[in-house]
């Protein structure tokens, strides 16, 4: 298999979470195998989360329209041509001092493909409620609002590394026990890489025992510190099966965090 | 094009001068501060951060809670007999500051928190320390990690 069989749409898939159990693993295993099949979840990656900073204010709501994966790219298209439609539309009517800020805010206001047809009535009426996105209502719909916490492992000491462990063990244990649906990260950079090295980790099998046991929990190693580790000591990290590379750790921190995530460093 | 810089600039300005004039005193605040060390230096280093955090917020103004788990539950044991961070935490206390101790911990370290801990009751426990301090950051806490 090689990163061709991966079509764009089954790289969003995977991002945005919508795959099943075993399409994932199968989809992280090649992932771990393949470094141009890496980036490019990154870049996908790094595009939804951007998408979902400018619209995370905007309140979600129900609608009938059924959205699946390939009806992103519309909206998306559709929110930049109502970004552009609102930047030229402003620029015609020259409006008064209080619709400044309600032009420009409108940027950041989820489009509904149907709704918009011409860019020139939505710069018109922006006090409009924001439109839905079907997908994330769904997901909120089905799922309550979930648990999302981020664990940051920075800190190589074996000893630390295993209570670490042991934090992501309980957490994940505690959601699951509570019915509560939740999303756990578990970020490495620095030393903290050492816990997913299959070089240097003594925690390979418990590791694999958690993502076996927990499909709601992602290890990730920052690609920065794979790259110092070769270039300062001229060591090729190996990481462990199903350890997906980000681009970076500390980026990550920030991008969930402002995405409302928990942030615990243990 | 340019009136829309110049009524972003002015928005920032405004923006600025409001920041500006908040400096002088803080607004109400929630933290969760995380202590999970069993190096009682890092855990008397903490409790001196949290008693600096109420002289600088005003303790009226703060809403501080202390969640301890793993190794961080033995500055609890060390309070037994210690009677410089016994006086630290009774302080913290009658300031308004709650401690919260993970049961997991508990369970897992075979403690009994009535006879091994210093002054720990029932509503004092969570069923899990990072799941509560996640819970607590969805509320709009703070996290600080001292």
């Amino acid at each position: 298999m090689n990163e061709k069989d991966f079509s764009e749409e089954f790289l969003s898939a995977f991002v945005d979470d919508q795959l099943t159990a075993e399409e994932k693993s199968r989809a992280y295993e090649q992932i771990n195998r393949d470094d141009s099949l890496n980036r490019r979840v990154c870049e996908l990656r790094k595009v939804r989360d951007l998408v979902q900073l400018a619209y995370r204010d905007v309140p979600g709501a129900p609608s009938a329209s059924g959205h699946g994966r390939r009806a992103r790219m519309s909206n998306l298209a559709a929110g930049v041509l109502l970004a552009l439609g609102v930047a030229i539309g402003w620029a015609l009517h020259a409006p008064g001092d209080d619709n400044k800020l309600e032009g420009a805010s409108l940027e950041f206001v989820q489009p509904d493909p149907v709704q918009i047809t011409s860019s020139q009535s939505a710069a018109t009426v922006p006090s409009e409620p924001a439109q839905p996105n079907a997908r994330r209502a769904m997901e909120v719909a089905k799922a309550g609002t979930p648990a999302k916490v981020l664990i940051h492992v920075n800190d190589g000491e074996m000893t630390h590394l295993g209570q670490a462990l042991d934090e992501v063990d309980n957490l994940a244990r505690y959601y699951r026990e509570a019915s509560i649906n939740a999303r756990i990260e578990v970020v490495m950079n620095g030393d903290g890489l050492s816990l997913v090295r299959a070089d240097v980790t003594n925690f390979g099998a418990r590791i694999a025992r958690i993502q076996r046991d927990y499909d709601n929990v992602v290890f990730e190693a920052c690609k920065n510190s794979i790259d110092r580790l070769r270039r300062d000591k001229g060591i090729v990290a190996k990481l462990l099966p199903g350890v997906v590379v980000i681009d970076s750790g500390v980026a990550q921190l920030m991008r969930r965090q402002n995405q409302g995530w928990a942030y615990i460093q243990v | 094009m340019g009136k829309f810089v110049a009524s972003m600039m002015a928005a920032a300005f405004a923006l600025g001068l409001a920041a500006n004039a908040q400096a002088a005193g803080y607004d109400k605040q929630k933290v969760v501060y995380h202590i999970n060390s069993a190096d009682t230096k890092t855990q008397k280093g903490a409790l001196r951060n949290i008693q600096n955090h109420i002289n600088a917020v005003g303790k009226d103004n703060l809403d501080l809670r202390v969640v301890m788990h793993g190794g961080g539950v033995a500055m609890l044991q060390t309070a037994q007999k210690d009677e410089d961070m016994k006086g630290s935490i009774e302080k913290l206390k009658l300031q308004g500051i709650h401690f919260n101790v993970c049961a997991n911990t508990l369970k897992g370290k075979k403690l009994n928190y009535k006879t091994d801990l210093y002054d720990v009751s029932e509503k004092d426990i969570v069923p899990s320390g990072v799941a509560e301090i996640a819970a607590l950051q969805q509320k709009g806490y703070v996290y600080v990690k001292p």
